[in-house]
């Protein structure tokens, strides 16, 4: 006879339940042959392969979701898998007491959840909001005006991001531009920042901070062994460096007045645009580069010379691409 | 290529809400399944399912066979006969559960990227409301963060007067020039300001054109409110997404790099197909003219070509080639 199913819900919430009220901790035998959706599916004295397997699944997705889930030795047994104890403690489950919010703030942190409206972190802020709506505040009338969002359609993201919180090396191909293949890339990731709308990773490699655009990282994503990372505010550490970047690098253009690379161009923070001379500030010499292109004849760079090179290329490889002489 | 969709309520979502609404249902001694419904933005049917199943749940007890004083109970008459819920035991949970780093680093992004609008622009208060998500997360907040917006200060000025119209129902006025190069002085109900990661736009009724329209702000100059109330707004007007196809845009055929795809997701239409060709995937957008889709496909050189109408690969050609010659002079 099959047992009628338990919903995954009612069998992780259970789970929950049953080691929230444990002090001591429970032993996988206990749960599994006890709690609801596990023990209508185990088999006393028999094999349970299967349902173990659906425990340490269950395990990763209640983590997942910040629940701190503890194992404990049996004093006089360590390193026994069969007498290993779990259980989640309540000082680290609950939310601190001191930890509230108004209903302005709650206004202002429904507002930051609207900027995902996409890909994985749209989930993550949805739960977000299910959890700050338990607290019971009643957030103030909405901002109207608004409607900001995030991008983030780079496929590299969701491994690094994993790998990043495993604390873990990675291996990815990475495409710069100009050369005609990808080349292998291993580093160990410390943080994904986006900077002026576009993701970064920062991470070390050979022992020295570098910056990858998560757009030329071509094809998966693999892991490998743990790394130790280093300590600091890493997302602000590559955010300040990128910005250091931006500040150093200059270009000079000339801009066809009134023109659209005229108004857009003066309207880029930190531009300086006189008449028919521009000067502006770039973390990255062929994204701007693109950029450039994309005004065709409204933009004549005079420096620097990459930029220069790297435009007219651009500008030829197209023509030639559509036919032209 | 539509944009990816949320996903949609799975198993993790269930299991956050259930374990959020029962410090709900603590701290409220009675609410109707309408109120719960409206407090947490979830279809009443959703909450009544969620309660008849914490109403079961519980703790396998002393003699694990899950007993009555081991389980979860409510008011059964209230919840069948009135729709209000009534927890009459309780066992385990006392509090709502912390944030997840994953979580509470979407949130601090998202108030990241905020702070580049000009009512958060002193910072303070995001400053601590980043501070408590920290504290009221399990383990370490997820390395990750948003910066370089709040360097979009040249918008600013932009933004506080449509801001400034906003709350005074006013008209706004000012110069646009378009993508095909044209400047207009445009008169407009501002209804929503709209952002993309680095690109800012505001959505409006113009009166020039008797239409809804979308403008980018680094296109807007001269901008002023005028003493002229606005005839629309955002809750009168059918607002479409950001980038809807209109039934005058062109089709044009193109071929693109696979890694450059995502950066066009928003030019190809909803159910176009994409064939492979070569190394390359051949697959169609849409614009509203030409002179839009020369300054698209300039900006991506050496991923994607146009390969028909021939009339859009001659403009694109001769768009490159005019520049191309400023260099030989």
């Amino acid at each position: 006879m099959t047992p009628a199913a338990v919903p995954v819900e009612e069998r992780l919430f259970s789970l929950v339940l049953a080691l929230l009220a444990t002090e001591t901790g429970l032993t996988k035998n206990e749960i599994l042959s006890t709690v609801q959706g596990y023990h209508q599916r185990f088999r006393s004295g028999g094999d349970n392969a299967n349902l173990e397997r659906q425990f340490e699944r269950d395990k990763d997705d209640i983590r997942d979701l910040g629940v701190p889930l503890e194992t404990l030795d049996s004093p006089g047994d360590a390193g026994n898998n069969q007498t290993l104890r779990y259980r989640i403690p309540k000082g680290a489950y609950e939310l601190p007491t001191d930890v509230t919010f108004t209903s302005e703030e709650t206004a202002l942190l429904n507002l930051a959840a609207t900027v995902w409206r996409e890909g994985s972190l749209s989930g993550e802020s949805r739960r977000a909001l299910l959890k700050l709506r338990s607290l019971g505040v009643t957030a103030d009338e909405p901002l109207l005006g608004y409607a900001p969002r995030i991008r983030l359609r780079d496929a590299a993201f969701d491994p690094l991001d994993a790998a990043i919180r495993k604390g873990v090396r990675v291996r990815f191909a990475y495409l710069k531009p100009g050369e005609e293949k990808a080349t292998e890339r291993d580093v160990i990731p410390l943080a994904l920042v986006q900077y002026q709308g576009r993701w970064h990773l920062s991470a070390e490699r050979d022992g020295e901070r570098r910056v990858y655009l998560l757009r030329r990282i071509i094809g998966p994503v693999t892991t490998g062994k743990p790394a130790t990372m280093p300590e600091g505010d890493l997302p602000a550490e590559a955010l300040a460096g990128l910005q250091a970047v931006w500040e150093r690098n200059v270009a000079e253009l000339q801009v066809e007045a009134g023109s659209d690379a005229a108004l857009r161009l003066a309207n880029r923070d930190g531009a300086e645009v006189t008449g028919d001379h521009a000067v502006l500030h770039f973390v990255d010499v062929n994204i701007l580069a693109d950029e450039l292109s994309g005004f065709g004849p409204e933009v004549l760079v005079l420096s620097p010379p990459e930029l220069r090179d790297a435009v007219v290329a651009r500008l030829r490889g197209v023509v030639s691409a559509h036919g032209g002489a | 290529m539509a944009a990816p969709k949320p996903q949609p309520f799975q198993a993790r979502d269930k299991l956050a809400f259930l374990l959020s609404l029962v410090p709900y249902l603590m701290d409220h001694d009675r609410v109707t399944v309408t109120e719960a419904a409206a407090h947490f933005g979830i279809p009443p049917e959703q909450i009544r399912d969620a309660v008849n199943l914490i109403a079961v749940s519980g703790l396998p007890g002393e003699t694990s066979a899950y007993q009555h004083d081991d389980l979860f109970d409510i008011d059964w008459d209230a919840f069948e006969n009135d729709d209000e819920i009534v927890l009459t035991n309780r066992v385990a949970i006392d509090d709502s559960p912390r944030f997840s780093a994953r979580e509470a680093s979407a949130l601090i992004m998202g108030l990241q990227y905020l702070s580049a609008l000009p009512e958060y622009a002193d910072r303070a208060s995001i400053a601590s409301l980043i501070a408590k998500l920290s504290r009221g997360t399990s383990g370490a907040v997820a390395p990750v963060g948003v910066g370089g917006a709040e360097t979009r200060e040249s918008l600013m000025p932009s933004i506080t007067l449509i801001r400034d119209s906003l709350d005074r129902g006013m008209q706004l006025e000012f110069d646009y020039l378009n993508a095909r190069g044209e400047l207009e002085r445009r008169r407009v109900d501002a209804l929503q300001v709209e952002s993309v990661d680095a690109d800012w736009y505001l959505r409006g009724w113009c009166h020039l054109r008797e239409a809804v329209r979308t403008f980018r702000l680094d296109r807007i100059s001269r901008a002023e409110v005028t003493d002229e109330p606005v005839a629309h707004r955002v809750s009168e007007v059918r607002l479409p997404e950001l980038f809807e196809a209109s039934p005058d845009d062109l089709e044009v055929v193109i071929d693109v790099e696979p890694s450059a795809m995502p950066l066009l997701a928003d030019y190809i239409p909803d159910g176009a197909r994409g064939q492979q060709e070569g190394t390359r995937v051949r697959t169609a957008v849409r614009v509203s003219h030409y002179h839009g889709l020369k300054r698209l496909i300039a900006s991506m050189p050496g991923v994607v070509t146009v390969v028909s109408p021939p009339e859009a690969r001659a403009v694109v050609a001769e768009w490159a080639a005019s520049a191309a010659a400023r260099y030989r002079a």
